[in-house]
């Protein structure tokens, strides 16, 4: 009788939890379902069907559109872009953000002018960055067409953005330099998360500084890097809007990224099915692909 | 001369700050004038007399959406609608202006999501077709035919309609495509106008031996491109060759297609497009920068570039520029083709209507459309600002010489070629341009371009 009630009592108190946390947790989780889970959802669902994207009858065709989409040419070219993008990115904004980080780190408040400026472009909206740099790499008064004609002493024409390999390239600079500072003030942040007893450890131990940041500081990052490195791959794949307002995915292709694919078949080609199942490809890459990366690349937290 | 312009233009500022002063008046008045009486409602209007359907006396709100965010446009359109509430104060308008790049894309997002507007803007062609068949473009022949509207050139009326109904109402100007041409560098090198293509190719060559480029364009948006390859497989076959592609029963790797392919081949190699042709950008303006710094001497392009050029520097303009229609193809000329097909746009822009059955809302709308945009105070702005109604008699009122030209060559057409990237389907506009790319980066020749081309219009028309 007397563990009966307690038992009871015991449960009262846990239902009453319950309702608690769940009442709490009921606006979150109803703003998550609504802008994240049905979203995701309807993609998967829409993606099963023929639909322009504006007339109410949707034609229900199963998987059709996956079955096109294993053979699409453009989608996995896009992917491959994808993935260069991607190591060109990781290779790239991370040891210069790093770099410019120790760098920062080692100078302390004398250095502070070159973090702001160092930090601007992570500030300026991607379109604005776009439209800077499409008359930077423009091939009538460029910066790079205009200094080869100095240099040259002739008129010189670079051409980045307009010609097949070349313009992946340009993109992936232009997206160096606009990411870059974010990795910088991530690793700044790092550094600045090391206790400084471990830095007078060293330096009492007769460590130069070259040695603290080889032998100490950069495997204490290490959690850090493999954040970044997420961070970027992710980046990468999902990226949309430099490029878009940039070169629009050309010319013939040679910057389509899966979501400047994405965008054209459903927004501009009037094929919201099709567009919304290389949305849900997208995905499932995407989260395969980081899921991968995270099982291989685990860094031991032992400190 | 000059100060000829001059007045025009500071008459037109005159009349374009007062109209927007009524504008927004007007639109005051509407909100605190309770609705008037049917008596009173019909008289004084500028509509008065004419054979129009009698509009609601109920309130009504109308949502209308323009690209008109800009001058000379914006202040145009806006007048318009502030001229019907003036007459008609128990209908709200509410005009709103969307931004030229994303609004295709914003239309579409808002049909599908339930919120189109009543009254919208399109360039008539494939999407429209598309906005008709899924229901949010109302047959407007009945109307149409039943009262009064302007003097539209037929050329206009087809363009907005699909399967011989009228869906669509112009209110934008006809816009040509001509080469534009730098006078000045055409005397000092002793050059006369081109009648044939290949003495527009004899031109070009001795220009380019003066160290000048031919052709000032920029191929990152590829319509611009296109418009070459469309004037030259037009003037190789017409609009048969054309014509038989679209339907698949011909094939846009044929002869004139492959004649046009070789052709702008050929003068890329020969330099007569600027270096980087393909990344240079016509939203950028950096195809018409070529040709102020004369290092381009020649540029195919539409006619609003008469009115931007001289707006840039109107001094500059009257000066330096001319204009001369696209060369003809002499050996095709011998064989009977037609050497007087124009590649543009009858009508700019028209309006759609969406009414989803509310015949008061439509008659409303279509009366708006027909009799205060495109009206008297209406197209004297539209002309005002370089620009010509597609309605009949307005060829005779032009007096930018440029612009004469461009417009008699316009009304002289024996047909009118809408640009490719506009008539064709949306899935083959984007395989199209993206063959501009490949023909002048010099990726891909003309057969392949062709097979691409057919292939995207044989998966678009399985789909119909």
């Amino acid at each position: 009788m007397k563990n009966e009630s307690n038992t009871s009592l015991a449960n009262v108190k846990r239902k009453k939890t319950a309702v608690a946390a769940g009442v709490f947790l009921l606006p979150a989780f109803l703003l998550i379902a609504i802008y994240f889970i049905y979203p995701i959802i309807d993609t998967f669902v829409i993606s099963a069907y023929k639909w322009n994207g504006i007339s109410s009858a949707r034609t229900f065709v199963g998987l059709e559109n996956w079955k096109t989409l294993i053979h699409d040419k453009n989608f996995w070219d896009a992917f491959e872009h994808n993935i260069i993008i991607m190591v060109f990115s990781i290779m790239l904004q991370i040891p210069i953000g790093m770099l410019l980080a120790t760098f920062l780190d080692a100078g302390g408040k004398k250095f502070n002018a070159f973090k702001i400026i160092w930090f601007l472009p992570y500030l300026m909206s991607s379109v604005a960055i776009a439209f800077l740099f499409t008359y930077a790499l423009a091939t009538n008064g460029g910066i790079f067409s205009s200094l080869a004609s100095i240099i040259k002493g002739t008129k010189v024409t670079i051409d980045l953005l307009g010609r097949s390999p070349h313009a992946l390239f340009a993109v992936i600079g232009v997206m160096a330099w606009q990411y870059t500072p974010f990795y910088m003030v991530y690793f700044m942040a790092g550094y600045g998360n090391i206790d400084t007893t471990i830095y007078e450890a060293a330096i009492i131990d007769g460590a130069t500084r070259g040695q603290y940041v080889r032998l100490i500081a950069i495997p204490l990052l290490g959690p850090i890097f493999k954040t970044a490195c997420t961070m970027s791959l992710i980046g990468s794949l999902k990226y949309f809007d430099l490029i878009w307002n940039l070169t629009q995915g050309g010319p013939v292709n040679s910057t389509e990224l899966m979501a400047t694919y994405m965008y054209k078949l459903s927004f501009q080609q009037f094929n919201m099915g099709y567009g919304s199942c290389v949305a849900a490809g997208m995905f499932i890459l995407i989260t395969v692909i980081a899921l991968l990366f995270q099982k291989v690349f685990v860094v031991k937290e032992d400190y | 001369m000059k100060n000829r312009i001059l007045a025009v233009l500071s008459v037109a500022v005159l009349t374009v700050t007062t109209l927007v002063g009524c504008g927004s008046s007007a639109s005051i008045d509407s909100a605190e004038v309770p609705a008037t009486g049917p008596d009173e409602s019909t008289t004084g209007k500028q509509t008065d007399g004419k054979n129009l359907p009698e509009l609601t006396t109920e309130e009504m709100t109308i949502t209308l959406w323009d690209i008109a965010t800009e001058e000379p446009g914006r202040p145009t359109q806006e007048a318009a609608v502030a001229r019907f509430m003036k007459d008609y104060p128990n209908i709200h308008v509410e005009q709103v202006h969307q931004q030229n790049d994303n609004y295709k894309q914003q239309l579409v997002v808002a049909m599908s999501s339930g919120q189109c507007p009543d009254m919208y803007v399109s360039w008539g062609g494939g999407p429209m077709a598309e906005y008709y068949k899924s229901g949010f473009a109302d047959d407007i022949t009945d109307l149409y035919n039943k009262y009064d509207h302007p003097d539209f050139i037929d050329a206009a009326i087809a363009q907005g309609s699909y399967k011989d109904k009228i869906l669509g109402i112009p209110f934008g100007s006809l816009s040509g495509c001509d080469i534009f041409y730098n006078k000045t560098i055409f005397k000092d090198l002793g050059l006369e106008v081109p009648e044939t293509i290949d003495e527009l190719e004899d031109v070009c060559a001795k220009l380019k031996e003066n160290g000048i480029t031919p052709f000032a364009l920029a191929n990152s948006a590829k319509w611009t491109g296109s418009m070459y390859y469309m004037y030259l497989v037009a003037r190789h076959s017409g609009n048969d060759e054309f014509d038989a592609a679209y339907t698949q029963e011909g094939s846009f790797g044929s002869e004139a297609f492959l004649f046009a392919s070789d052709k702008i081949q050929d003068w890329v190699k020969k330099g007569y497009f600027p270096d980087g042709v393909n990344s240079l950008s016509p939203d950028d303006g950096q195809d018409k920068q070529l040709l102020y710094d004369g290092s381009c001497a020649m540029m195919l392009h539409g006619s609003w570039m008469a009115g931007s050029m001289s707006s840039d520097n109107a001094e500059w303009y009257q000066e330096n520029i001319g204009v001369f229609r696209f060369p003809e193809d002499s050996e095709a000329k011998a064989k009977g083709v037609p050497q007087d097909v124009e590649i543009g746009t009858a009508i700019g822009n028209c309006f759609n209507f969406n009414s989803k059955g509310d015949q008061a809302k439509l008659e409303a709308m279509y009366v708006l459309a027909t009799q205060y945009y495109n009206d008297d105070t209406y197209n004297q702005m539209q002309m005002d600002s370089f620009q010509t109604p597609s309605i009949k008699g307005f060829e005779n009122q032009v007096t930018d010489p440029n612009m004469k030209i461009i417009t008699d060559v316009f009304f002289q057409a024996s047909n009118v070629q809408l640009w490719y990237d506009q008539y064709l389907p949306a899935s083959v506009t984007e395989v199209h341009k993206n063959s501009m790319s490949a023909l002048f980066g010099l990726e891909k020749n003309g057969a392949e371009i062709g097979a691409d081309q057919d292939a995207a219009m044989k998966a678009a028309i399985e789909e119909q």
